[in-house]
């Protein structure tokens, strides 16, 4: 392989045309992540707490609708985001919405039942604690469950924020200039290396996948473990007392 | 909306179900047996094996399954000799009983191959952990009984084992599903390519994909319909003992 060839195409992989174009290629798969990471994180704490806190007539809706974006591939949300919002609503669509809502929203559901999952993992004795204290029901949720329960939804938080990661790859299929567009663009001008390029793509998703893992991880847990150094701190004799 | 689908355009979506069902099925059973393989390498006695089996299931993890389709459907046509390629790409069928059976496209054989290797490593974590899962006392109980390793690990640790990892595995195939839909940026014509074609056809966007959600949802329903079967059979027989 020429070594040339791959060194001219390789700002166009990371960054696409910009700066004199739209922003492209890696980086944008990058935007993509993290806007669909935070509104799936968002979505997914309300419908969690919705599915722990409401009643019956409430939760069964809302399983439904949870259950309806967990059963249809991602492919399936990104073509009704794209072609049947402009359709109902007559409102121009660009991918790059489509893309964002169809992620956030199979991502939101996913987490609403890891959230759900993580405040009844914290406990019945608890809310009873709490709710013994004269805490409002909010208030238990805000201050004694969801603290305890943030630890242990963690590791469902970063799977599901590194299989968006990976799934913003999807956007492909709608003409979004995200990394693997622009691989398929570079593959059909070079045409004949496209072992490499594919390889080299699929380097950088790994890479980026696994920083997000270790930063989401460190990121997450860092609060825990502040918790414990202060309470190892506070249960340390007073000097002098 | 203006009326329905006309019948040819059912028929394309009926068929492209039974590629996505046909392609769905071969890679489960393909991905089952690799991803068995796998979990066993990942207990190998010897390190090179285990390593090796680990940076498998993080690099095909940590990568989207579209640009390891993208590198199976470009790249390894590039890698093969020419004569296997034009071997590939030429219909064959042989004849067995008076039933031509057709040897499959290209895109289908890369497809398959693609969702194998993916779902492998997927499938090979559930195992994983379902091994890991059977506390180490069972080892040990069936150790001091006087059982040989080959016979504890087949009638002691596995059937727990498959017990533990079996909803998962069954999680994984719902996945493989919905993973199939990627198979159409490799031009496969599957559930979503038929979807996509019926749509720029006739411009019943809404039809044309209500009716391939409808048809992706009833898969998924399937098989959670089977895998409560399996598990509830699974318990009569143990009960029954």
């Amino acid at each position: 392989m020429q070594w040339s060839l791959f060194v001219n195409n390789l700002p166009y992989l990371l960054v696409g045309a910009f700066p004199e174009g739209p922003l492209g290629g890696a980086a944008l798969t990058l935007v993509l992540a993290l806007s669909s990471a935070l509104a799936s994180a968002v979505l997914g704490m309300a419908g969690g707490i919705a599915l722990a806190m409401a009643g019956r007539v409430v939760r069964v809706p809302l399983l439904l609708v949870i259950g309806f974006f967990r059963a249809i591939p991602v492919l399936m949300l990104i073509f009704w985001t794209f072609f049947l919002l402009p359709v109902m609503f007559h409102i121009n669509v660009p991918g790059l919405a489509a893309v964002v809502c169809a992620l956030s929203l199979i991502g939101g559901a996913y987490l609403a039942h890891s959230v759900h999952a993580g405040i009844l993992a914290v406990g019945q004795g608890q809310w009873q604690a709490g709710l013994s204290l004269g805490l409002t029901r909010m208030q238990v949720l805000r201050y004694v469950l969801l603290p305890q329960a943030i630890r242990i939804m963690t590791p469902s938080f970063v799977n599901q924020w590194v299989s968006l990661v990976k799934d913003t790859s999807l956007a492909y299929i709608v003409g979004v200039g995200e990394l693997s567009f622009v691989a398929t663009q570079v593959n059909n001008r070079l045409m004949v290396y496209p072992v490499q390029i594919f390889l080299f793509v699929g380097f950088i998703y790994l890479v980026l996948c696994t920083v997000l893992d270790r930063v989401a991880t460190y990121w997450l847990t860092r609060s825990g473990r502040a918790a414990q150094a202060s309470v190892r701190s506070a249960a340390q004799p007073v000097p002098g007392e | 909306m203006q009326g329905w689908l006309a019948p040819r355009y059912l028929m394309w979506l009926g068929q492209g179900f039974g590629v996505t069902v046909g392609l769905a099925l071969a890679a489960a059973v393909a991905a089952t047996a690799a991803g068995s393989a796998l979990a066993m390498a990942r207990h190998a006695r010897y390190r090179p094996v285990r390593y090796a089996a680990g940076a498998y299931v993080v690099a095909f993890r940590n990568t989207p399954l579209l640009v390891q389709l993208l590198f199976w459907y470009f790249g390894v046509a590039t890698l093969l000799p020419e004569a296997v390629m034009q071997w590939l790409n030429t219909p064959h069928s042989v004849h067995v009983a008076g039933l031509a059976v057709h040897w499959p496209s290209f895109e289908f054989v890369a497809g398959w191959l693609g969702l194998t290797c993916y779902s492998a490593a997927f499938i090979a974590e559930e195992f994983h952990a379902g091994l890991r899962g059977v506390p180490a006392g069972q080892h040990h109980a069936a150790a001091a009984l006087g059982l040989t390793p080959l016979q504890a690990f087949r009638y002691v640790v596995l059937p727990q084992a498959v017990r533990i990892s079996l909803p998962p595995l069954f999680g994984q195939y719902m996945n493989l599903v919905k993973n199939s839909s990627l198979t159409m940026a490799i031009g496969l014509a599957e559930l979503s390519y038929a979807a996509r074609q019926v749509e720029t056809e006739t411009f019943q966007t809404f039809a044309a994909f209500g009716v391939a959600t409808v048809l992706y949802i009833a898969a998924v329903a399937v098989i959670e319909a089977v895998s409560h079967v399996v598990a509830h059979r699974r318990d009569l027989s143990f009960a029954r003992r």
